[in-house]
Parts: C-alpha cells; sequence; structure tokens
C-alpha cells in the first residue's frame, strides 16, 4: 500500500492519509484558519467597544455572539488542536517511532475536528450561535430563559459541534497516551524524553480525565436542549451542577493549553542559547505536580458562589499551591540562558517573547489568587487580562514553534528579517491590546456598557487588536514567501538542536528515519533493519521475539509495508457530521410531544439525521472490515506497559476516559437528589425485580463473554459462535425489559422530561442502555466476522478486547442497579 | 469601621506595589542575561556543547533554582496568608448593626427589598456610613450583583442566596453592573446606588411605601442601552400596610 500512496500534491492523498506528518500538518492549518475565524470575532467586538455603550455595530445578541464564538473558537478549536498539530508531527520523530499507534484514529481525531468546526460555523445560519459565553453557564445555556435563545437550532449546533470536538480530542487522547508510553526508541525512557514529547505526555493525560468531564457536561446540556430534560433548567442546584463540572473540566483546560507551549519553550531555550535545561529533572517534576493538582483547584472559579470559608479556604491553598511549580520552571528558563550562546533567531524571539508575558500573567494571577481581592476582580477585565496574557503567551510560544518546525516540515527555510519584524509588530499589538484591560479592569466582562472614564483604555485595546491581528498577515506573508521562494532546509538548521527530529531529513521521509532508531548506547544511533536485533540486550530481544510471535499476521505483512490510506476516518467524520446536524434540529419533534410546547416540525431535520445515520452505518462497517496494518514497533520502550498488547492499552485508555464519563453523570445524580432532598424521591422504576433480572442477565453475559474468548483461543469456531450469539442474545433481553419498562413509564405519561427525576434516571440509564447498544453492535458485526472470514480463530484479541468494554458496561449496571432501583 | 473599599485599596495597593517590582526585577534580569550571552564570535570552544542526539541530561544549578524558587515561594505565600486576616474579616462582616436588603436579579434588572416590605426596581437607595447587608438571588439565570466603586460583589444564583455586605462613607450615586453573562441585555443590566443621608434614606422608604408605582423605578435604569424594563417596579405596591419599622441601624 506504501507503493501506491498518493503524492502530497495529490488531493486525494489529504483525505486519504493517516501518516502522522500528513494529519499534522491538516491540523495546524485547519487551527491557523480557526485563529483568523475567532481573531475576526475577536475585531468584531473590538470596533463595538470603542464607544461605551458600543458604536452599534453588534446588538446584544450579536454581541453575545461574537464574544461567546471567539471564546470557543479559540480555547477549543484553535489552541489545543495548533499543538495537537505540533504533537503529530513532532512526537513520534522525537521518539523514534514511524507513526502513532493508531493511524486511522489519527486521521479520525482530526476528521471529527474538522467536521465540529464546520457544524459550528454553520451553527451562525441556524438562526444564530450559541450566545451564552464559552463557560456557557446554566440556566442560561438550555433555551427555556431568555427569548433569543428560543432559536435554539443553532445554539444547539453549537454545542453538538463542540461535543464533536471533545469526542476528536477523547480519541487523539488514547493515540498519544498509547504512543508516547509504547513506542519510545530502544534507550528512550521516560526521564531521557525530550521536554516537548513529556509536555505533551501530562497534556493528554490531564485530557484523558478533563475532557471525559466535559463530554459529561455536554452530553446531559444537549440531552436538556434536544430531548428537553431539565438537568440544567431547575432552580435548584442546576448552576451549580454546571459550575462544578464545567471547571472540572475547564481548570486542568488551562493547562491543557499552556503545556504544549510550555515544552516548546523548553525545547527553543535550550537550542538556541546552547545549554541543557538547568534543573531538567525538578522541572518534569514540577509538571507532574501541576497535572495532578490541576483537578484539585476547580472551585476557585466559584469564590463568589455561596461556598462556605473552609471550602474557600482549601481551594486558595491548593491554588497558590500549583503556582509554585511555575515559578520553578520559569526560573529554570532563565538560569538555561546563563553561559550561553543566546542566539536571536525568530523563534528565539518569540520564546524570549513568551516568556516575559508569562511572568507579567503569572504575577497578575497572584492577585486572584488572593481571595479577598479575587472577589473584586471577578467577572471584569483583570481576569480577561490575567487569562490572554497567560493563554496568548502560550500562542507566542507556538508561534515561535511554528517558525522552528518550519523547515523540518517544510524543507524551506524562511527570511529572518521578516521574522523579526513579524515577531516587533506581534509584541507591540499583544501588549498594545493586553495591557490597556489591566488599566481598565472594572469594566465588567462580555459587556459594552462601561464606564466614561475608560474609554481610552478600550481604544487603545482596540488598536493593539489590530496591530496584532496584522502580525498575522505578516507571518502568513513570510511563511508563504518561504514555500515558493525560501532556500532548502538542511537536515538541522540549528546548531546544538540535540533531539531525534533533527537527526532525518526535512521533511522526513513517509516513515520517519531510514533505520530503526536506537538510543542504546547512550547517544541516537540508526540500526540497519535488515540485521535488526543486534544490538539489542538480550532479554529485549526475548521480548521482541514474544511481541512477533503474537503479530504473526502483522509480520506475514513484513516491516516497511505498513498503510498510510484510508478514507474511512473521513467517512466516519462525515458521516457524525451529517448525524449531528440532523440532531440539532430535532427539538421541535420532542416539543411535538411535550405536553407544554405546541410546535409545527419541518421534516428537513430527521431526513438529515437518517441520511447521518445511514452514512455512518456504512462508513462504520467498511472501516471494520478494511485491511490495515499500522506501522509497528518490533523494538521499543514501553514502561510502564510492557506487558499490555498497544490495542489493549488503548482500549484501558479509552475505559478509563468513560468512567469519568460515567463517573460524572452519577455525579449528577447524586449531587441534584442532595440538593433536592435525597429522601424527596423515591426509586422512580415500578419493579426493583426488572433491575435485579437485568444484573443477573447482563452478569451472565459478562460469563459468556469470557467463554468467547476461551472459545476463540481453542480456535473453536462453533463454540464461539454459540457464545457471542449468547451475549448477544442476552444483551437483546436485557434491552428489551429495559424497553417494556420505560413503556411501561410513557403509559403512565412519565417522560424524561416530566420533571428532573425522571430526567435523572431516564439519561443515566439511557446513558448506558446506549453502550449496551453499542456493545450489541459490536458484537453482532463480530459474529458477521466469524461466519464470513472466520475471524478471531487465529488472532483471539479482539474479543479480548470486546469482552473488556463488555464488562465495563456490566460493572457500570452493577453502580446503576442500586442507585436507581433500591434507593 | 473598614470598608470594603479600604480592605481592598490596602492589598491592592501592596500586590501591585510588590507586583511591580517583582515583574521590572525578573525580567530585566531576563533580558540581561539573554543579552549578556548573545552569540558573539570567538568564544572558547571547549565548552561541554549539546549535541544531535544526545540523551538529555540535567543542566547543574539546581541550587540557584531552588533558591530563587524557595524566595518566590516564600513571597507568594506570607503575602496570602497576610491576606487571609482580611477575608476573615470580609466573610464576617463589621460587627456594628446594620440594615438588609434582598437583591434579586433577573433578565435584566435588579430588584431590592427592603426590611419593611418595601421594594424597589432598578434603583438600591441606601444610607451613608451604614453596614448594608445583602442577600444576593436571582429569578431566572445566572447573574452577578456588583458595584466596582464600593468594591461589593455577589454571584445571583437560582436557588442560592449569596450573603456579603458593604459600607458606603461617601453620598452619591454608584453603578450597579452585572458581571456574568445573562443573556442580550446583560450589557446594559446596570442599576443605580443611591448613598444618602440617615433621614433622607428614611423619606425615600417612605415615599417608595406610598408612592409605589413610580418607584425609583422609572429614572432609575441608567439609561442607556436596551434596558429591558420589565414593569416589576409595580409591585412594591402591594400596599404593605407596614409596621413601619424603620430600622435605621449603625448611626453611632
Amino acid at each position: 500500500m506504501a507503493e501506491n500512496f498518493p503524492p502530497m500534491t495529490s488531493v486525494k492523498r489529504w483525505f486519504v492519509t493517516t501518516n502522522h506528518k500528513d494529519v499534522g500538518i491538516l491540523y495546524l492549518m485547519t487551527a491557523l484558519f480557526f485563529l483568523i475565524f475567532g481573531g475576526v470575532m475577536a475585531l468584531l467586538f473590538r470596533i463595538q467597544l470603542l464607544e461605551p455603550g458600543g458604536i452599534g455595530i453588534l446588538s446584544g445578541s450579536g454581541y453575545n455572539q461574537s464574544v461567546s464564538a471567539h471564546g470557543l473558537l479559540m480555547v477549543f478549536w484553535f489552541l489545543s488542536p495548533f499543538a495537537f498539530g505540533f504533537a503529530n508531527y513532532v512526537v513520534p520523530l522525537q521518539i523514534g517511532a514511524k507513526d502513532l499507534a493508531f493511524p486511522r484514529l489519527n486521521a479520525l481525531s482530526y476528521w471529527f475536528y474538522l467536521f465540529s468546526g464546520i457544524l459550528f460555523a454553520i451553527s451562525f445560519f441556524q438562526g444564530g450561535t450559541f450566545e451564552g459565553g464559552w463557560t456557557m453557564y446554566a440556566p442560561l445555556n438550555v433555551p427555556i430563559y431568555t427569548p433569543a435563545m428560543q432559536a435554539t437550532t443553532g445554539g444547539t449546533a453549537a454545542i453538538l459541534g463542540l461535543t464533536l470536538f471533545v469526542l476528536s480530542t477523547t480519541v487523539g487522547t488514547v493515540n498519544f497516551l498509547t504512543t508516547i508510553h509504547r513506542m519510545r526508541a530502544e534507550g528512550l525512557g521516560l526521564w531521557n524524553m525530550p521536554l516537548f514529547t513529556w509536555s505533551m505526555l501530562l497534556t493528554v493525560w490531564m485530557m484523558l480525565f478533563a475532557f471525559a468531564a466535559l463530554l459529561a457536561a455536554l452530553l446531559l446540556l444537549s440531552t436538556d436542549r434536544i430531548l428537553l430534560t431539565q438537568y440544567f433548567a431547575t432552580q435548584q442546584g442546576s448552576s451549580l451542577l454546571w459550575g462544578h463540572l464545567f471547571w472540572f473540566f475547564g481548570h486542568p483546560e488551562v493547562y491543557i493549553v499552556f503545556f504544549p507551549a510550555l515544552g516548546m519553550m523548553f525545547e527553543m531555550f535550550q537550542t538556541f542559547t546552547g545549554r541543557r535545561l538547568v534543573g531538567r529533572k525538578w522541572v518534569i517534576i514540577a509538571m507532574v505536580l501541576v497535572a495532578v493538582q490541576s483537578f484539585l483547584v476547580w472551585m476557585h472559579h466559584m469564590f463568589l458562589t455561596a461556598i462556605n470559608l473552609e471550602i474557600k479556604t482549601l481551594f486558595m491553598a491548593t491554588t497558590i499551591g500549583i503556582s509554585l511549580p511555575f515559578d520553578l520552571m520559569v526560573f529554570s528558563l532563565i538560569y538555561t540562558m546563563v553561559k550561553g550562546r543566546v542566539r536571536f533567531t525568530t523563534p528565539f524571539l518569540f520564546s524570549l517573547g513568551a516568556l516575559v508575558l508569562f511572568i507579567l500573567g503569572g504575577i497578575t494571577g497572584v492577585f486572584l489568587g488572593a481571595v479577598v481581592l479575587d472577589y473584586e476582580f471577578r467577572g471584569t477585565y483583570w481576569v480577561v487580562a490575567h487569562f490572554h496574557y497567560v493563554m496568548v503567551s502560550g500562542v507566542t510560544a507556538l508561534i515561535g514553534g511554528l517558525y522552528y518546525y518550519w523547515p523540518k516540515i517544510t524543507g524551506k527555510m524562511y527570511d529572518e528579517f521578516l521574522g523579526k519584524v513579524n515577531f516587533a509588530v506581534y509584541f507591540v499589538g499583544f501588549n498594545l491590546l493586553y495591557f490597556p484591560m489591566f488599566l481598565a479592569w472594572e469594566t465588567p466582562r462580555r459587556v459594552f456598557h462601561y464606564g466614561e472614564g475608560l474609554q481610552i483604555y478600550h481604544q487603545l485595546a482596540t488598536l493593539g487588536a489590530f496591530v496584532l491581528g496584522s502580525s498575522f498577515l505578516i507571518l502568513f506573508y513570510t511563511l508563504g514567501k518561504s514555500l515558493v521562494s525560501g532556500p532548502d532546509a538542511p537536515d538541522n538548521p540549528w546548531e546544538y538542536a540535540r533531539t531525534a527530529e533533527w537527526a532525518t531529513t526535512s521533511p522526513p521521509p513517509l516513515e520517519n528515519f531510514d533505520g530503526r532508531p536506537t538510543y542504546a548506547s547512550g547517544k541516537l544511533e540508526f540500526v540497519d533493519t535488515a540485521t535488526d536485533g543486534g544490538t539489542a540486550t538480550p532479554g529485549e530481544a526475548a521480548r521482541a521475539d514474544l511481541e512477533r510471535a503474537s503479530h504473526d499476521v502483522a509480520q506475514a505483512h513484513g516491516e516497511g509495508h505498513a498503510d498510510h490510506a484510508s478514507i474511512w476516518p473521513f467517512g466516519i467524520g462525515l458521516g457524525t457530521f451529517v448525524l449531528f446536524l440532523g440532531l440539532s434540529g430535532m427539538t421541535s419533534w420532542v416539543e411535538a410531544f411535550h405536553p407544554e410546547f405546541s410546535s409545527n416540525p419541518s421534516y428537513l431535520y430527521p431526513s438529515i439525521t437518517i441520511l447521518g445515520v445511514g452514512i455512518l452505518g456504512y462508513v462504520l462497517f467498511q472501516f471494520g472490515v478494511e485491511q490495515f496494518e499500522a506501522p509497528e514497533m518490533a523494538v521499543a520502550e514501553r514502561w510502564p506497559f510492557e506487558g499490555i498488547e498497544t490495542t489493549k492499552l488503548g482500549v484501558w485508555f479509552f475505559l478509563a476516559s468513560d468512567v469519568i464519563v460515567f463517573g460524572a453523570v452519577i455525579g449528577a445524580y447524586v449531587f441534584m437528589r442532595i440538593n433536592a432532598g435525597w429522601m424527596s424521591w423515591g426509586p422512580i422504576p415500578e419493579h426493583a425485580w426488572a433491575g435485579l433480572l437485568n444484573t443477573y442477565i447482563l452478569l451472565t453475559s459478562s460469563f459468556t463473554v469470557v467463554l468467547a474468548l476461551e472459545m476463540a483461543r481453542r480456535k473453536s469456531k462453533k463454540g464461539l459462535l454459540a457464545s457471542m450469539s449468547v451475549t448477544l442474545l442476552l444483551g437483546l433481553t436485557f434491552m428489551g425489559i429495559k424497553a417494556w419498562e420505560w413503556s411501561e413509564k410513557f403509559a403512565h405519561g412519565d417522560y424524561w422530561f416530566s420533571g428532573l427525576e425522571y430526567s435523572l434516571y431516564y439519561v443515566t440509564t439511557g446513558l448506558h442502555g446506549l453502550h449496551v447498544v453499542l456493545g450489541l453492535l459490536l458484537a453482532g458485526f463480530m459474529i458477521y466476522r466469524v461466519l464470513t472470514v472466520d475471524a478471531y480463530l487465529e488472532d483471539s484479541r479482539p474479543v479480548e478486547y470486546f469482552g473488556l468494554y463488555w464488562h465495563f458496561v456490566d460493572v457500570v449496571w452493577v453502580f446503576l442497579f442500586p442507585l436507581f432501583y433500591l434507593l | 469601621m473598614q470598608t470594603r473599599v479600604d480592605v481592598f485599596d490596602e492589598i491592592f495597593l501592596v500586590f501591585l506595589g510588590l507586583g511591580t517590582l517583582v515583574g521590572i526585577v525578573v525580567i530585566s534580569y531576563t533580558l540581561y542575561n539573554a543579552y549578556k550571552y548573545r552569540d558573539v564570535d570567538g568564544r572558547e570552544k571547549d565548552e561541554d556543547l549539546p549535541t544531535l542526539g544526545e540523551l538529555p541530561t540535567g543542566g547543574g544549578g539546581g541550587r540557584k533554582l531552588f533558591v530563587s524558587f524557595g524566595l518566590s515561594a516564600i513571597v507568594v505565600i506570607s503575602l496570602i496568608v497576610w491576606t487571609y486576616g482580611m477575608l476573615l474579616y470580609v466573610e464576617d462582616g463589621p460587627s456594628e448593626d446594620g440594615i438588609e436588603v434582598d437583591v434579586e436579579g433577573y433578565t435584566f434588572a435588579w430588584d431590592f427589598e427592603y426590611e419593611n416590605g418595601v421594594t424597589s426596581t432598578g434603583e438600591m437607595a441606601v444610607p451613608v456610613d451604614t453596614t448594608v447587608w445583602i442577600d444576593v438571588t436571582s429569578r431566572d439565570v445566572w447573574h452577578t450583583f456588583g458595584s466596582q466603586e464600593l468594591r461589593v460583589k455577589a454571584d445571583a444564583i437560582p436557588g442560592e442566596t449569596d450573603r456579603t455586605w458593604f459600607i458606603a462613607d461617601e453620598t452619591g450615586e454608584y453603578r450597579i453592573e452585572c458581571f456574568e453573562l445573562c443573556g442580550p441585555g446583560h450589557s446594559g443590566m446596570n442599576a443605580d446606588l443611591i448613598v444618602m443621608e440617615e433621614d433622607e434614606f428614611q423619606n425615600w422608604l417612605d415615599e417608595q411605601q406610598q408612592g409605589g408605582g413610580d418607584g425609583g423605578s422609572g429614572e432609575g435604569a441608567s439609561g442607556d442601552g436596551q434596558q429591558n424594563e420589565t414593569d416589576a417596579g409595580n409591585e412594591s405596591t402591594d400596599a404593605q400596610n407596614s409596621t413601619n419599622e424603620t430600622n435605621g441601624g449603625g448611626e453611632s
């Protein structure tokens, strides 16, 4: 397949590619597009802010839409994906891998990302996009409160777009975690990884849990908006429920967007000072501390809600605690310059600029750590200025990274003079835009009616916004000129660069290196793949042999014949997009059944939904049957997951994130029920025995899945078919009993929108039911594969992975049963 | 009696001073290093320079790093601990008696209800030099009540009541704004805070009680923008044949 892989000039290549470098380029370009999109939104409201009360180019609703879209686009569709673009391109090169662990899933993350952005853009034309701010506070985020929000389709499409984006990051997270943990070149222990890879590793660890919480929040919000459930619509607890769910994600998110930039700064500082990072070990420990602690500070975003003093004190302490490791990192960067050979190239200027801006952002953040000051700063431009100094200093470092890796990615050098001009304009524009916000700090966020005395600062900021915006025109011109007429770049254009990506050609070959990279001797060397194994230690060689034995299918194709193309990730992206677009307009159909609403729904959106389901069914099936060999690493460092096969590790990571999703949904149930008074509701289901029966059914089905694995290992086709079919039947029985229970409820007029307790019951058990249905579809597909191609008899591992998922779904039910049927 | 303005000014000035100082020192030192160690020709070649493909080793300088880190930690932690006493003061409030006002936000205006049942929309009158305790909540979505000049702020969350206080030590008109995005009219969701002498305040309360409907609401809204003025002001007419309990409080 590698032979007939289309060239980069072919349009087809960009739709089918699964190569990490191609996907990286796609990510970078798409992210830059969304930077412009979000930037234009910012310019719109900065113009509106030229006068107190606004100059009238935006209505109140238009202003809120542009503010909300700006925040959402920059945080979600620009910052993280831009970093992911670099991660895609650079991380496999830095660790000496040929590609990511799951190349097709990597392409899938990209297509989910692109289509999520398209869905968001479309939402502007569906009666206006979401206008509740990027924090999406409840209950403003549900349709009932403000008249303008009754045009729900656009707002729902925006929320669904964000949900699709989160699916993209979940897939990407699992992929990077598996890759970095299992595909490092021989001799490259975790400690020795380059710092950009380190920062990405910690980023994806945080993402795995933080984005799962956001996914749960968005799923609940989507059911509120489409199915009219009441999670965020009540007057009791809804606001705080959203606050907790959102900020549990939202604060780690700050580090999620900043860490990659930090890693990039570490790389560039080391290269352009010609020094090794001072206190490297401590810097890594500091980053790990931040990553762990980032999940323990979220309530400092809620100091002004009625939380009690003890909790405030606790979160004040954790907040101050999490700021200290950054001091260490900043000092480490500063000391790295000492006795160095500092070269003021464009990437270094951007890194140094980023450091200066980050110091300012950090100092102004300490103000917010003092709760008494936080009371007064809450909701003001002080917060706006502070987090722009922090986040956009991250952007600054990433722009530096773009210059740094440009020669590697394109094989062309850029014009240093233009690059420096770019930096100068950028830096002036940045400070002109954000510094006056500190001076105008008494302005409330997201308003254009501000005090008269603050006008000059807002005008300066608007001017700065245009200067900053124009610096990007210089950036694009510089890079465009380089592409057209730049001189060819050498393999390593930067003196004192140390990491492996500079040891290959610019741009690197499809599988990154000629020969297998190894650090076994203490420095990077390349082993001729034909005589591979000669340099490996006996223990590792034996381990490698084991891997090979279990990979005989892969080995039949031989290394170096890995696939790099599949159209189905694009297809899945498209299908999901069509489905979500259809769902965005389904609210009126639910309203038609709701006693309190009347609506006259059109058939447009149901048609789109059905079309989406059709496309998705077809492409998922094709994806499932496609033969695709990912590039394998026979010899690699895999600590601490030596004993877990690559795909299995991926499944484990996925399940870990799913645990958080269910944890958040069950947590929401407990939170809301405690808020309403635990005993004020009884169990919603009529018959506890039905739930108990279902528990037994699911547990039995877990047993039959174990049996299926055993049968596959014994290569017994009949046994495998029988046990899988019993599993399928048991699952169907479970769903049948559930359907009976629900229909009985419906007959009594108890729907999911009948009250909060009904919403909680239907949505939580419904989410579990959805997992069961997905499992049944998988089981059906597997039975089909056994029947048609005798699948899993040679290689039983997919049955094992299915089993892991199925057991997980069963365990969730074991929690749900007592919570909903007994208590 | 320390007002919240006093508390804020004191802390903010210290933070601002120290922050500026630290910022200038650290950034100057950064730029100084960058300049001092700029690459020039003719350096000695015997230095231990990084090479392509080496496994990273932690550069030295650990002690210096920890000294700087320790210093910054001490500054930050001592600052925060110092403010903690103020936090306790703000949480407990002054011990003197005061008046109580229930504040309710809704899209897009503020309602105020006084202890004797008087209500007002868009205009909040309070006596000067008196502790004003406010219980803030919301009728619909999440708002945040705040007046920057008096350094008071509280989240207005449906189903929750957030209690805080302030003291105005000068008469005059101040601005109440909403600090949480709450819908299309958020930008103009302002109200007036009028600080008056004690006797004036009593007159105002009486007026509200008799005059009812025209209450503060009509001209109370700060005028600019699309104030979605519901005529909720009329609620104050609900003739509270009140016992006219004049709780003047802290005229000390």
